[in-house]
This record gives structure tokens, sequence and C-alpha cells, in this order.
């Protein structure tokens, strides 16, 4: 059994917008002899879109009808129509998901996209689809070590550690090489991000908007990014200034990860080295500074120090990473009773660990307690129920799991919304079928396994592939600020 | 022809040499099975008696499956130099034994004897020889193959790396794969027996395994265990592959059983050799094993012993690498216990030197047989002395894929310390470079970390 | 020996087992190569003598995780090595003696390859036949060692058995499910019970149900053949032991087969096989067949024909 998943992302980031098509190739890879076992081999990328400036309103505002336009424009280009696209994701990336109609922009286009693309943002999983996108994971799973990708875009540079190709830490800090922007001809200043107009006036460097600058004049502030950098993975002592970059959070700083690698814009100007290449014509060409920041970056102890790998994908890597790393395949033994896919953005109310060992009373009334928290203005909203299960349940476990997950969701059965349980563990055969029957097969069950979720998930599930044996499913945090 | 004799005065008659040949064998629960076995030990001695006495003609003219109704008996039979079977067709059996033994026969006489007489003929020359005759005639014997390397040549001791893993993980295959290199296995191959075969599985190992041995620059094989037919297609769709495998049988009907036929093998061959990856001219890998005939009902009422010379008679015409024999996969049904495992690993061993093909033996042992890890570390020592070409090599001797027990890393490279031997030269080389072994070829303090190779 | 003697033995042994202290039990178990642990210099002066800690127990060796277990000596990178090893239940990271193994893992093989043999020549105990209210019944084959040699004999059953068969299974059920101890007794008393009534409710989401079970001793997987030739069953489901790795002794497959009849091609079987706690769990692998044994009858095929 071999299918293929047509796949679309779209980034639209605070510089520029990107689109790709790609193809996720599933296979069976258990033999004949064996349950199915249904997974993701194989990517391919058939499409990519040039690179275009983000269309702003204004400094707040996306351009919404020009970005759906551009998307329209590259789907006929590909000869795609969106009824072929199986999964994927759109993504608002950088300082652009703070813009006010980042929301608004995201549910139009991911209805128009396809039937089953998603919306996300938020700076955590943006730096993990960056990460990915830059082969940064892959990398360390092949070579059994840890790195530390730096997606460093227009506004923001995105972090992500990866350890054998485990996700272990993300950060993100207001570093970007469109902080400052300028006329690439006369070199006059024409926007300053305001926490780089915070760090000009604290260290007195006389860099004002409307200024005709020149490199020199602008290295120190292109400096201090660098150091703030340099701060994120342990290259220096951390200070106020570093505070005061972080968005959201940054990676922790203990165990130094072995090596570096650098996507986004920026990183084609980390990984160009001038005594192959030839000098840089012009550091303004952008209208921006991120060649310098790039080069800068290069001469500094990030690149002179650490172990650099060369990533994969640079300015691409988040459309990259959001075409092809975003989805997830179910196990391949699950339980669903209907198919009424897709089903988008499904918030997921995660049971603890003492929830489901405490037998069935416990599991019920915790499901009951932590279904209130769904409510909105007291109406109970439709929510994924989402469980760690056993590794190897006794059936009478299976049958305790059921009957107090069932009696547990009963409100849920009330207001006649769906009943979704996903699990960790492969149990969601055996325990969708006792659900079943322990409702008389008069409420339908979707359950699958093999997904691993926490609290403030939310997630998308597809149209059945295989044959109907799998589920693909998108998991996504969707953060607005 | 005689067909009858007297051993202590009672009088034994045989109504076929097929009957001959199948009670002169050593006691096999598969002979039993088919009901061919000697019902006593005396009868089993007065076959052995009548054998002796039958000429290598006879041998010839009674093939074990008829010329017209059997492929692999017109390739056995099609394939014998005339010349040199003349020169030994009137010898008896016990004379022909006798000549292999003599000190005046060489290794050199033996294999130029190879293309002069049948399968039936080696399998009748193995029933007269105790474990010793064996042992004594295969280690004069040696027979070398080049893939991209030459096994067989004197001094060197090699092993065929399996990392099998019971879902073909690719991580949990090169994990394997890593260490077992650092214990100087891999040599004779790198050869995963897959779990899923699929074409696009085969392709993913093999491309996993070219990329291994690109990156450390190991000269060796590499192969994936899949149906011929499935690694055809591998080929064909790009995968990277020096060797072709097949589980073979000792006839036509056995080979059907398998899916394929003379004319399958010849095609994977021509394909290998045109689009492969290997220098060659051997690119091929046989397996077989004794009672596989019986079990797919192909015997033609023929004893397993006599069936499995024949599958090396076919073997040969494709002018193979390595073959081997899997000896105690089949199960108790066939080989008892670790005794009638370890007679036949040396008959087979035995068996297809004297065919003149590149003889190796997995020596192994299912859960269901009386038999345990000692069996097989004895046969293991015994076909050492013997001069067998290769021996698996797996962690610990434990396949966690096929279930069964073979040889592990650590008893290669105990035999060759015990016997002075090395792994093929350009691989002894790479190991000495890497310093998981010293230039005697014995284990370091390195070897067996795998993360040396990270 | 006198009585103050006597007494000085036993208060020093007295002391001895309230002074020791357990072994550690886990992953860093090792086999003391001194003997130091259970040696003791006898209270006289002359004579050597061993004293028995009745209180001592060593470590259960296979308690040890071989996933995590790790003795290469001097490893380049110990932690790399661990996360390698995970991806796979080969023995891996054993390091060596020589070029020999070490005493440890060399036991540990020997302890599995023992509980795998038993597994095979040990029978399923007659409590759990009745436990579980399975009808018993018996192939050919007079003992262990034929069933072993004879794989023919265990496919068939004599005139009374057959007799048990009809009138347990009645004429024509749709679905029969059946037990047979195959080559391993273990898998069978670990999975079955978590198996069947994953089953059980699996077909009766559809409105199926089940006859009472057969135990098949004795039972090679043709001899749901034979039951399918006599009862004319739809779909007969046979869980039945796997031959035992060192992995576990405890793996059992379900054959499940269309109106299975003697001669029918070994391609006509659906397999699920790998069924273990380590594997596809018993509950989930009865879920599926369920699913599959429903797909066989409203498509009235299995195995290759399924596809």
């Amino acid at each position: 059994m071999r299918e293929e998943l047509l796949s679309v992302g779209i980034d639209i980031g605070t510089s520029t917008t990107q689109l790709i098509f790609s193809k996720l190739i599933i296979e069976n890879m258990a033999s004949s002899y064996t349950v199915p076992r249904i997974v993701i081999v194989d990517k391919e990328i058939i499409y990519r879109s040039p690179i275009y400036f983000t269309p702003l309103l204004s400094i707040k505002e996306i351009d919404g009808p020009k970005v759906k336009e551009l998307i329209e424009k590259e789907y006929h280009s590909a000869g795609i129509d969106k009824s072929q696209i199986n999964t994927g994701a759109v993504i608002i990336t950088g300082e652009t998901a703070r813009k006010e109609n980042a929301k608004e922009v995201l549910t139009t286009l991911s209805g128009f996209a396809g039937d089953f693309v998603v919306a996300t943002a938020g700076p955590d999983l943006e730096s993990i689809i960056s990460g990915k996108g830059a082969g940064a994971h892959t990398y360390s799973k092949e070579h059994n070590t840890s790195v530390v990708n730096i997606d460093i875009g227009g506004g923001t540079s995105n972090l992500a550690v990866f350890k054998r190709g485990d996700v272990k830490d993300t950060g993100c800090l207001d570093i970007g090489g469109r902080l400052i922007k300028l006329d690439p001809s006369s070199r006059q200043i024409s926007y300053i991000a305001p926490k780089i107009q915070e760090l000009i006036e604290k260290y007195h460097l006389g860099i004002h908007r409307g200024d005709v600058v020149t490199k020199e004049k602008l290295m120190p502030i292109i400096q201090l990014m660098v150091k703030g950098l340099m701060q994120s993975v342990g290259l220096a002592p951390i200070d106020a200034d570093f505070d005061k970059l972080i968005t959201n959070k940054s990676i922790a700083r203990e165990e130094r990860p072995e090596c570096i690698s650098f996507s986004g814009g920026v990183a084609d100007y980390v990984y160009y080295d001038v005594a192959e290449r030839g000098p840089i014509k012009d550091s303004f060409q952008f209208g921006d500074i991120g060649i310098l920041l790039g080069q800068a970056i290069r001469n500094s102890p990030l690149y002179t120090t650490m172990q650099v790998v060369k990533s994969t994908e640079t300015i691409r890597a988040t459309v990259v990473g959001a075409g092809t790393h975003t989805t997830e395949i179910s196990g391949s033994t699950i339980t669903y009773t209907k198919n009424t896919f897709p089903i988008k953005n499904l918030p997921i109310l995660k049971l603890s660990l003492e929830d489901e060992e405490g037998g069935e009373a416990i599991l019920r009334e915790a499901v009951k307690r932590k279904l209130q928290w769904f409510k909105l203005d007291g109406d109970l909203q439709k929510v994924a129920i989402a469980l760690q299960g056993k590794e190897n349940p006794s059936f009478k476990e299976v049958q305790a799991y059921a009957k107090g997950l069932v009696e547990g969701m009963q409100e849920l059965i009330q207001r006649e919304l769906p009943l979704i349980l996903i699990v960790e563990k492969d149990m969601a055969k055996v325990l969708g079928q006792t659900m079943y029957y322990e409702l008389g097969y008069k409420k339908d069950v979707i359950c699958l396994d093999s997904i691993k979720l926490d609290n403030g998930d939310y997630i998308d599930i597809g149209h059945p592939v295989a044959e109907g044996a799998v589920l693909p499913v998108v998991v996504k945090t969707l953060v607005f600020n | 022809m005689i067909l009858k004799t007297q051993l202590f005065g009672h009088t034994y008659e045989f109504k076929s040499l097929k009957e001959v040949m199948a009670k002169a064998n050593e006691e096999k629960s598969g002979d039993k099975l088919a009901g061919l076995a000697a019902e006593s030990a005396e009868e089993r001695v007065a076959a052995k008696v009548v054998l002796a006495n039958v000429t290598l003609e006879d041998l010839r003219n009674n093939p074990a499956v008829p010329y017209e109704m059997d492929e692999v008996t017109r390739i056995i039979q099609d394939d014998v130099n005339e010349k040199i079977y003349n020169e030994f067709k009137h010898m008896t059996v016990a004379e022909f034994r006798e000549w292999i033994l003599d000190e005046k026969t060489t290794g050199a006489d033996i294999r130029r004897a190879s293309r002069g007489i049948t399968s039936e003929i080696v399998a009748a020359v193995a029933k007269l020889m105790s474990n010793m005759d064996l042992i004594y005639g295969a280690s004069k014997i040696r027979i070398t193959a080049h893939c991209n390397t030459t096994i067989g040549e004197p001094g060197t001791l090699s092993s065929r790396l399996q990392p099998n893993h019971p879902t073909d993980d690719p991580d949990g295959i090169m994990a394997s794969l890593l260490e077992g290199l650092t214990y100087g296995a891999g040599d004779a191959l790198l050869g995963l027996n897959p779990v899923d075969d699929s074409t696009e599985s085969v392709v993913r190992v093999l491309k996993r395994f070219e990329e291994i041995k690109q990156k450390f620059k190991i000269p060796t094989q590499t192969c994936v265990l899949a149906h011929v037919t499935t690694q055809m297609d591998a080929i064909r769709k790009g995968a990277p592959t020096d060797l072709i495998f097949q589980s073979i049988a000792g006839s036509e009907k056995g080979n059907e059983a398998f899916g394929f036929n003379a004319a399958t093998i010849e095609e994977a061959r021509q394909l290998v050799l045109s689009e492969g990856t290997a220098e060659g001219p051997n690119v091929m890998y046989f397996e077989t094993g004794q009672g596989s005939e019986l079990s797919s009902e192909a015997h033609h009422d023929t004893d397993q012993v006599t069936m499995e010379a024949r599958c090396y008679g076919f073997a040969k015409r494709f002018q193979p690498f390595i073959v081997n024999t899997v000896v105690g996969f089949i199960g108790p049904e066939y080989l008892y216990d670790g005794r009638q495992v370890s007679r036949a690993g040396l008959e087979d061993h035995f068996m297809g030197k004297l065919t003149g093909i590149s003889m190796g033996c997995d020596a192994c042992y299912t859960n269901h047989m009386k038999a345990d890890q000692n069996s097989i570390e004895d046969l293991s020592v015994l076909l050492t002395t013997a001069g067998c070409n290769y021996f698996m090599g797996i962690p610990h001797g434990d396949d966690v894929m096929l279930n069964y027990q073979t040889t592990g890393y650590h008893e290669t490279a105990a035999l060759r310390e015990m016997f002075g031997l090395t792994a093929i030269k350009p691989f002894h080389e790479w190991l000495v470079k890497m310093g998981f072994v010293d230039e005697r070829g014995r284990l370091t303090e390195k070897a067996g970390d795998a993360s040396i190779l990270f | 020996m006198n009585e103050q003697d006597l007494r000085k033995m036993v208060e020093q042994l007295v002391e001895q087992m309230i002074s020791k202290e357990p072994s550690v039990v886990g992953s860093d178990v090792t086999i003391s190569t001194t003997p130091a642990a259970s040696t003791v210099k006898a209270a006289s002066n002359e004579t050597k003598t061993t004293t028995i800690d009745p209180n001592g127990c060593i470590p259960d060796i296979t308690k040890i995780d071989i996933k995590k277990q790790f003795l290469v000596e001097h490893a380049k990178d110990k932690e790399g090595y661990l996360a390698m090893k995970a991806k796979t239940p080969a023995r891996l990271g054993v390091g060596k003696a020589g070029a020999r193994y070490k005493t440890i893992t060399m036991l540990r093989v020997r302890a599995d390859h023992a509980a795998a043999q038993d597994a095979v020549f040990n029978d399923v105990s007659e409590e759990f036949i009745k436990k579980n209210n399975f009808v018993f019944v018996k192939t050919l084959c007079k003992d262990k060692d034929e069933y072993l040699t004879r794989p023919d004999l265990g496919r068939r059953f004599g005139p009374e058995e057959l007799e048990i068969i009809k009138k347990t299974c009645g004429n024509n059920p749709k679905v029969l499910l059946v037990v047979g101890d195959g080559l391993s007794s273990s898998a069978i008393e670990a999975n079955v019970e978590n198996a069947i009534p994953a089953i059980k409710q699996g077909l009766q989401m559809h409105g199926i149900t089940v006859p009472d079970i057969l135990f098949v001793k004795y039972a090679r997987v043709g001899a749901m053949d034979a039951i399918g030739e006599v009862t004319g069953a739809d779909v007969i489901c046979m869980l039945v032991g796997e031959r035992p790795g060192l992995v576990t002794a405890e793996s059992m497959s379900a054959y499940i087969a269309y109106k299975p009849k003697h001669g029918l091609p070994e391609a006509k079987r659906t397999v699920i096989s790998n069924i273990h706690k380590g594997g596809t769990t018993a509950v989930e692998a009865g879920a599926h067949a369920a699913e599959l044994i429903k797909t066989m009858l409203d498509k009235k095929a299995s195995g290759i024909d399924l596809k």
C-alpha cells in the first residue's frame, strides 16, 4: 500500500509570504502478518512559489484580499485545485501574527486554501516548524547530536533545540533583519521597531528615523542583536537587554547544543562566505539590515566557536516546515463509527495521570469536572479528551476506562456534541468499541491513538486515508496576542 | 548395480537406488517424517554398504527426479563436464570417498572433479563420511568468489552481518549494523532479512546500507533478502544492491513453491550484473536447508541430504558469491536436535564445497528444537576447522525478527582469534584502520563500542 | 564443637543477617566476581566453613530491562548509545570478556531460552481451560514429542473428537473461536483471556454471537481446516501460540479464514501475529480481529482474496 497526500504550506511572515505544495507519501510499514502500521515515509516538495513581500494595509494590518489574490495565483500556476488538497497549514509568523486582523486573515485563508488546511500560529510552534523545515531535527537524529536552529526572519528569531530527532526546547527573540528599514538608494531610515528604538536610546547610539546612515553607524545596534542571540544559546552572560529582547520565552541555557544551524532570510547571509563568493555588492540592497546582521553573526562566536550545520532550507524553512512537517498520522487500529471529518479547531482536554489511574469513578468525576473548563457563557463547546492510556491493558481495564469516560461525558452526549477520544498508547480500537458498546450503539464515537497532546493544544482531524484505516491529524497551538 | 547385502548373516535387499540413498543417511527426523528412513540401525549400515559399492555412473544415471520432469536435474546433468566425468564414472562411492581423503589428492584435484559429478554423487559420498571425514575432506577444498571483495581465501573467516529488526525500523537496523561492524562482522555481507517484503521497504534499506558503506568506505557487499522479484523491482527503481538473494530448493517444484524458476534467477543475475553496484563476477546469494523440499511436498520421495545436494548443483549454475545452509531453522520435524543439526551442518558444508560453491553456514536452532547455544557453538568450531567461508553475525546470537538463535558477533571474533584467522583482507585492513582489531585480527578495547561510528 | 562455640557461631550468624543489606534490584545488577558477599571467615581459626545467608537473595536477572542495560566499557557516547539501543530489542551494548560474552548477558540469554523451551514443552494447564469454560479436544498426536515431529497429526482429529466438535459448534455456525496451544502454552495463558472478550464484543457490535470455544491440545494451524470441514463454519478465528523467540515466549497469533477446509492454501488465511505485551496487545488485536471477521463475512473471502 502506498498513498500520496497532497499538502500545502503557506507562510505569511513579517516580510515575506510564500507557498509550497508537497506530497506526503504514506505506507503500511507492517508485514501482512501483523496489524497495519501506516506512517508517513517520505516527503517531496513539488512546487515552490516565488517569495513575495507580505502585502500590508498599514503597519498594523495585513492586506487580506491581496494575500488571498496572491495565493489564488499560485494555486493557478501550480495547476492545483483546492479540492485536491488533503492537508497542510497556513501559518502567520513573526510580527505579522501580532497584527490586528491576523486571526481573521488566517480563517479566511484556511477555508479557501483547501478543505483540510489548518490555521495556525504562535512562536513555539513556529520555531519547531522552521527548525524542521531547515532540516535541523533530521540532522540531529542522523548524527546523534543536538542542534539549535535559529530562524532569523524580518521581525523575530525563532529558536528550536533538537536532540536526536526530538524537540527539546523552543524560544523566540525580537531580533530580525527588518527591524530597521531604510531606503536602498538614499539609505535614509524609514522605520525602527520599538524595542530596537529603546536599545538605541539606552546606549545613546544616535540613530533616528530619517537619518541617512552608514554601515559603521549601524554596527553597534547590530552587535547588540548578535549579543542577544549569543545570550540565548549560552555564549554570553544574561543581562537586562536580553530580557527585553525575549518575545515570549527563550531556550534553557544549561545544556548548550553541540551544533547550530540558521534559517530564515537572514541565514543566506550567515552562510555567505565573502572569501569564496566575493564581496557583497550592496549591503542595503533589500532596504533593511538583514545582510549586516547575517555577516555579523558569521563573524561572531555563534559561527566561529560552535559546530555549524548547513541548513537544508533558509528563507523557505518555515513554509517547507508548514507544508511537510505539520501533519501526523494516527495509529492504524482506531475506531470511528461515522465519517464526520474533517473536524477543525478541536480544543484538547488532557486528563492527568492521577485522573486515569484512580479507576472508573475518579475518571468519571475528572472528566465531568474538567469539561466545565470548556464552557463558554455556560454552554459546553465541542472538545476532544486526551489521555495517556495503558501500555498493555487487560480487557477489564479497558472496560473501566470506557465506563468512566462515557459516564463522565454525559453532558457532551446531552448537548449532542461528538465524543472524541485521543489516546497516546495503542488502545484506541478496543477502547472505542467498548465505549460504543457502553453507549448501546446509540451515540457515535471517535477514538484514535498514537498522538501525544497537551492541555492548550488544538487539533484538526482530516478525512480518513489509506482505505479508511488512519486519520491525518494536525496538532497546533493557536496563540494570538 | 547390486542392491542387496548381508549384515550379521541377515539379508537386506533394497528396491531402488533411491531407497539405498535414503536409508544410508544418518538418522534425521525429516527422513522419518517422509517415511524414507532406515528402520533399524543395522539396516542403515547395510544401506551404506550397498551404497559404497555403487558406481558414480549408476548415481548419475539415476537422478532423484527424472531429467524430463525437472529443470534442476537438467541443470545439474547438463553442466557436467563429460571428459572429467568419464575419468571418475567407474569409481565406486567407496573409492571416490577414499580418493577425496587421500593425501595425494589436492584441493585443486577435487575442484576439478566437481565439474564432472552430479549432486547425487555428492550426496552419496557424504553419506559414507563420518563427521570427521566431512571436516577433513572439506578442509582441503577452498572455494573463493569475488563480488566487491574475495571471500574464501586461506587465513580468512568471514561473517554476514544480519541486523534484523522486528519492524524494519531503519534506526534499529542501523544500531545493530554499527555495533556489528565494530566486532569485525560484515565482511561477507551486510544483509537484512526484511519483515516487509515490499519494494519500497527494500529500496529504503538498501539506500541506508549504501550510505553507511560510502560514509565509512567499508569494503564489503550489501543485500536485502526479500523475494528475488522484489529485489529486481528495487534495482529497477534505482536501489543500490551488490547481490541478489533467493532461497532455493532441490527440485523445480520446490522452487515453484518459492515463486521462481531458473529463468527468473538468470534474469535477476543479468539485471544485477548490468544495473547492480558490485564489481562481480559473483553476484548471487542463495540460502538452503535440509527439509525444505519435504515441507513443500516437492521432495519426490527423496531423502533430504540428496535434495540438499541438488540445491548446490542448481546454485552452481549461477556462480554465486555465497551460499549458506540455514541448518537448524526448519524445526525438529526435519532435524530433531542439536546432534542432527550438527551432522546436517557438516554434510551441507562438505557437499557445497564438493559441488564447487563458496559455502557458509547459518549455524542455528529454533526454540522448539532440543538444542541450545552450546550446540551451535560446537558446530561453528567444527566448521571453522573444516574451512567454512562464513557464519552469521547477530547481536548476542539472538535474532529478534526471525525468532531463532544463530552465531553472534562474538562467535566469529572468538573463532578468528582461536584459529589465527582474519576477515577478508581489505575489510580486515579497514578494521585495523578503525582500531577495532589489531594486525592479527584480534579484537581491541574499542571493539563493541558502536558510538565510535556515530 | 562445644556449646560455647556453637553459641558464638549462632551469634555471629545472627549479626551477619541483620547487617546484610539486600542487593540492589534494577539495571545496575552485576554478577559479583569476587566471593566477598557469601563467603566469610568462620569462627574457628583452623577450618574454613561457608555459612549460608538464609535471608539473602540474588536479584532476578530477568527483571533487568535489556533496553536500558549498558555494559560497554569506556564508551565514547553512552547516552547516544542508549538512545540508539532504544530503537531495537536486539541485545546491543553488551560489551565483551575477551572475544566472549560477559557473564550477566550470557546468563540472561540462557534464562530467556529456558523460558522459551518451557513455553514449548509445557502444556496449557487444566485449570486454565476449566476456568475459561473451553471445550477440550485433542488432535491425533499422542504426546508433545509426536506433536513436534509429526505436523500432519497436529492437523487432524479422531472420530470421537470430531463428535465433540460438532456437538459444541453446531451446524454451519457463522463464526467460531478456537484456541490452540501451538508452540507456546505461555502465549495462550498470557493473552487469550483478554483477546477473547475483545473479539466477542467487537462481533456483538454487528449482532454476531459465537458458540462455546474449543481448546485444541497439540494443535497446528491446519487443525482449523478440520474443524471447518466438520462444522461448515463461515469464519474460524484460531488463536494459537507462536514458536517462541528469546525476546518473548508469550507471542500469540490469530489465524482467521473464510470457510476453511482441508487443503486450504496458507495464503488464504489472514494472520495477526506478534500478539503480546510488547507487540500488538491482546485487547487491541482482539478488536482488530473482530473487524477482520466482519469484513470476511461481508466479502466472503480471507487472506490474499481479501486484498
